[in-house]
Formats: structure tokens, sequence, C-alpha cells
């Protein structure tokens, strides 16, 4: 009876859920079984296509791969950071914490702009080298693959910090002392105490980074420019220029398979660390 | 004490009261789509004082892209969501074809004589003209003199260009297109052209970046709009226009009539106010820089033509024959332009 009671509660949240999120990606499934932009004709048009174009396959990569080094960059820098904020004082970890926190607070189309600002042409990095006499010629910094990493890298960057930090500050600082009282150098310390130790909240960071990055239409856009051409772009062109929302279903179900697979990837390898240091 | 009746009672007559200031002093209301950004900020500030002071109505916008007004309406079913829509060529007759206006009656526009010919028609009203050419930072590249300069030295290596997912981009890739043999339905040579010099191109950008990436020095030559032009001006930026050799593009932004719209006669009023002369130049000023289409209104000085009736000589295109194309085109120039 009780248990009925506690069923009847969840009711109303899950009735939401229902209508606003599962409904609407059943219609997006149901819109990409149609093969004309009226949505009268149903059938696998689409979709043959769709997979049937090699130019897909290309796109569907570069987006992952995007994702992946996006990823791979935000740790190698994200991580150094985060055992300095571990080591730091309860002052200096504030003040950590803010710069870490604070460019969730600006909005990702002014932080994009001013990536133009600081990787263009003119741009405050061509200037300060070409200043200093390191490069004669201006550097093509935007609507590079490099620039658009660097730029998510920073963007994605509280992404990574935020579950790395949150599961670092809970390591027992005994276990770093024991592991140099059995005579450990930091190095070995560092990669057989602390990074297993923190591997929940590092593959929690990169699931998130993942997911943002391969998404991020409007960093891709605007500081990749549309000759780096990703998933993203495609669902905007196909739904809000060409309006064929049965191509743009289709290529929506592609990036979100494509993003479910990793990150459920990375959640079984966190799921696997977590349970081999606790159980 | 009160009793909860009495409380109820008197919040609904607190409530009731708010309500009826705007009962008494609202003569009618009518509800338009816009476009959101420079449309939006200009028609809050600008068309709904003049419509509340002219005519007593309350002007109600929704900022929607022309693809969402369109959506919208085609959801809503003969129950409109707003009762006017703003649309450019490409859409204006997506939605002509999918009976969403109604028939417009250009008589009852009081300002319909100051407007040039063929301005009205069954469908609705011209409001606002654009027109696209060639814009290049005078002291970075001399001035170009048309289209097929673009792809040569040495513009080509501070080129900006676009793709066809605005009407200004499409525009002017046919007009690149018809310079090395193409057509308003063939865009071929266009990409072949561009391919040939695609390394040497300074940008390949969205068109909502392509305003900064020419004020950061990222590319000095991009085709736009005279709207564009001036609005980056206005902050600074160097920036000229040129009208290309074989002529500038123009094209009209037009109000209509959503199809089962309750407030008809508000709407047209609406539509009459924006066409007037106050309005009108009220919007050619910065920071809007529009080109008003009203015959007593003065042309800004920026602008390559002298008079209305001059934009009859620029290049027009028939977008009925450009939109089933568009998706090719699209997909065409993703793929002959990634990297």
């Amino acid at each position: 009876m009780r248990k009925a009671a506690e069923w009847q509660l969840a009711l109303p949240l899950a009735l939401a859920f229902a209508s606003i999120f599962l409904a609407p990606l059943l219609m997006l499934v149901g819109v990409s079984f149609f093969n004309d932009d009226k949505i009268t004709q149903p059938g696998f048009g689409q979709w043959a296509k769709f997979l049937g174009d090699p130019f897909s396959y290309k796109v569907i990569a570069d987006t992952m791969l995007l994702g992946v080094k996006t990823v791979c960059a935000t740790v190698l820098i994200g991580y150094p950071l985060a055992l300095v904020y571990l080591d730091a004082s309860p002052r200096v970890q504030k003040v950590l914490i803010f710069i870490i926190v604070m460019p969730l607070l600006l909005s990702v189309v002014v932080r994009t702009f001013a990536w133009i600002v600081v990787l263009g042409r003119e741009g405050v990095v061509n200037t300060v080298l070409m200043q200093i006499g390191v490069i004669s010629e201006p550097l093509r910094l935007l609507q590079t693959e490099l620039g658009l990493v660097i730029s998510l890298t920073q963007i994605e960057m509280p992404l990574m910090l935020l579950p790395l930090i949150s599961v670092m500050s809970r390591l027992d600082p005994n276990m770093r002392d024991a592991s140099a009282a059995l005579g450990a150098s930091r190095w070995r310390t560092l990669f057989t105490v602390i990074v297993p130790l923190s591997m929940p909240g590092l593959v929690a960071g990169c699931l998130l980074v993942f997911a943002s990055s391969t998404t991020a239409f409007i960093s891709q856009t605007v500081i990749g420019g549309v000759r780096l051409i990703y998933l993203p772009l495609l669902i905007w062109q196909q739904s809000l220029v060409v309006f064929n929302w049965p191509l743009a279903a289709v290529v929506s179900i592609t990036l979100l398979v494509s993003v479910l697979s990793v990150v459920s990837a990375l959640s079984y390898l966190g799921r696997r660390s977590s349970g081999y240091l606790h159980g | 004490m009160f009793s909860r009746r009495t409380l109820l009672a008197g919040a609904t007559a607190i409530g009731g009261v708010s309500l009826l200031p705007a009962i008494a002093h609202a003569k009618g209301i009518v509800t338009a789509a816009t476009y959101p950004g420079v449309w939006e900020d200009a028609y809050r500030s600008i068309v709904a004082p003049a419509l509340k002071k002219k005519d007593d109505i309350e002007l109600e916008l929704q900022p929607l892209f022309a693809v969402d007004q369109i959506a919208k309406a085609k959801a809503a079913r003969g129950a409109p969501p707003f009762d006017a829509f703003v649309l450019d060529p490409g859409p204006r007759i997506t939605a002509i074809e999918g009976g969403l206006f109604e028939k417009f009656d250009g008589k009852k526009l009081t300002n319909a004589s100051k407007l040039p010919a063929g301005m009205i028609d069954e469908w609705g009203v011209c409001v606002n003209a654009q027109v696209v050419g060639i814009a290049y930072n005078p002291k970075k590249v001399p001035a170009p003199k048309g289209w097929k300069d673009l792809l040569t030295d040495p513009w080509v290596s501070r080129l900006g260009l676009t793709g066809f997912q605005t009407t200004f981009g499409t525009v002017s890739l046919i007009e690149i297109a018809k310079v090395f043999g193409g057509s308003e339905t063939n865009i071929d040579p266009a990409l072949v052209e561009l391919k040939k010099v695609l390394s040497k191109v300074a940008a390949v950008g969205q068109p909502a970046a392509m305003p900064s990436l020419f004020q950061q020095g990222q590319c000095d030559v991009m085709y736009t709009n005279t709207q564009t032009v001036a609005t980056l001006k206005s902050k600074g930026v160097d920036i000229d226009f040129v009208k290309p050799e074989t002529g500038a593009v123009a094209f009209f932004t037009t109000l209509h009539l959503a199809k089962g719209t309750t407030e008809a006669e508000n709407a047209y009023k609406y539509c009459d106010i924006v066409a007037g002369k106050e309005v009108q130049e009220a919007l050619t000023k910065p920071p809007f820089n529009f080109i008003p289409i009203n015959k007593d209104v003065p042309l800004p000085d920026y602008l390559p033509m002298k008079s209305l009736d001059e934009m009859s000589s620029y290049v027009r295109h028939d977008w009925a024959k450009i939109n089933p194309l568009r998706a090719s085109w699209i997909e065409k120039f993703n793929k002959e332009m990634a990297k």
C-alpha cells in the first residue's frame, strides 16, 4: 500500500518527462521515416540517402574525432590544474574555483565571438607573435581544426574540472602519505594512487566534454567556419534553411546515437573503475 | 481576521481591477512576427510606439526566423499564432505555396500611393529593400570592379565567403556563377571556379559571423548587403560598398496577413504604419540602416542608387525557380568546400 502511494507520487514527474522529452524524441524518430520534406510519404528514403552517401560517414567521423581531441586537450590541461587545486591552500582554492566557474557565467556566444578576437588574423595571438618576431606573416588559426580545438578546450574546461575536483577533493590525503612512506616516488604515487582513485571524476568530465563539444554548433560554425563540417551544421541547414525536416531528423538521430554510444562506453568505464576502487 | 472566502474575493477583485487599465486603454491589438535582432529592436522602438500613437493599437512582436514563422503557421492549421508575417523572397514563395497568407488588399493602405509601382501585390506589401553587392576594406585592397575580381588576386586571398544559407549569399553565388557562364538555375560554374582558388580564400564562414570576421581583419572583401556595410561603418570599421559592374542585386522584404487572422483590420493598419514616411525615415537611421521603400523618404548617402526607381534596373531573381534547387546547392557547397 505504501509502495503504491510512493509510485503515485512519482507519476506527475514521470508524465512530465514523457511529455517533454520522450514524446518529442518519438516524434523525431517518426518524422525521420518520411521520404518528402512535406512529411506526407512514409518511407526510408531519407535514411537511405544519408547512409548511402560516403560524405555522411566523413562528417560523423570528423564530429566524433573533434570530441576526442577536445577531451584529450581538456584532460592534458585540466588534470594538472586539478592537482594544483588539490595542493593549494583553502584561500587559493576559492580563487581557483571562481576562475574555473567564471566562464560558465558568460554566454557561449560571447565566449565564442571573443575567440575570433583572440585567434583572428589581426588578433591577440598573431599580434603578439609578430611583435616579438616569432612570425613574419599572421598564422591561420581561425577556421582551422586546431583553432577550434583550442577554443573548445577553454569553453568546455569547467565541465572537465568540476567533476574532477569534486572527486579529488574527497581523496584521503593519508593514501599519498602511505604511498610515499612505502617508498614510491611522486610520479609513481600519481600514476598508481591518485589517477586510479580520481578515475570516476575523470570519466565524468570526459563524458560531459565529449557530449558538449560534439554538439557545440555555435563554436563549431563560428570558430571552425563552414569548411569544417560537423553533424550539428547539417542539422541546422536541413531544418532551418531548406526545411527538410525528415533529413534533419535522420542527422539528429545519427548524432544522438553516435554521441550516446561513446558516452555509454565512457560511462561503463567509469562504473568499472568505481567498482574497482570500492569493491 | 479575514476568512478564506473574504481573502479570495479580495484577491479576485484586486486581480480584476489590475486588468482594467489595459482593457480601457487598448483599442486593439495586433501580433506580428518579426526577425530577431535588428528587426525586433527597430520594430519595438519605432513601429510599436508609432502604431500606438496613430491608431491606439498595441503591437505585440514575436521574434521568429522565416522558417519558424512558416513552421508555426503550418502547425497552427488556420488558427495562426500571429496576424502578420515578415518574409524574404524565398520563404515568401514557400508560404504562398503552402496557402499561409490571406489575400492582400492594397487599397486599404493609405500609404499605397507613396510606394513605387509593384511594391504591393495580391499577397502583401514590400516594407524594406535590400541591395547586395561587394564590401571591401579600402585601406587593405583596391576596389573590385565586379564578381569576377573576387576570385583573382589581390582580392581572393582576402575574400570571405558564405554559402546558400541566406538570401544574400544565394544571390551573390548565383551572380558569380553567371559571370562564369552559369545561370539562376545553374550554380555549378561558381563552385568549379571557387574550388580552384579555395586554398587562397581567407574565410568561409557562417553568415552571422561574417561582420565579425571582417571587423577583425580575418577577411577584407565579402559579398553582403548595404545594411551590414552601414552598420559596420557606423562602428568605425574601414568598409566601402561596390556595385558590381554587372549590377547590384535587389530584393524586398514583405509583410503579409496570416491566413485565418481575426485582426485583419489592425494588421492592415500595422502594414500601413510600417510603409508610412515617419516610420520608414526613422528606420533608415543608425543603428538600423534599413533601405526605405517610401518615395517621400530621402535615401541615405551611402546607398549606390539616387532614387528607388533606379532599383528597377538592379538584378532580380525568381525564387520560385531557386527554392526547389536550394537544398541540392547547399549539399554541393558542403561537399565542394569541405576540408
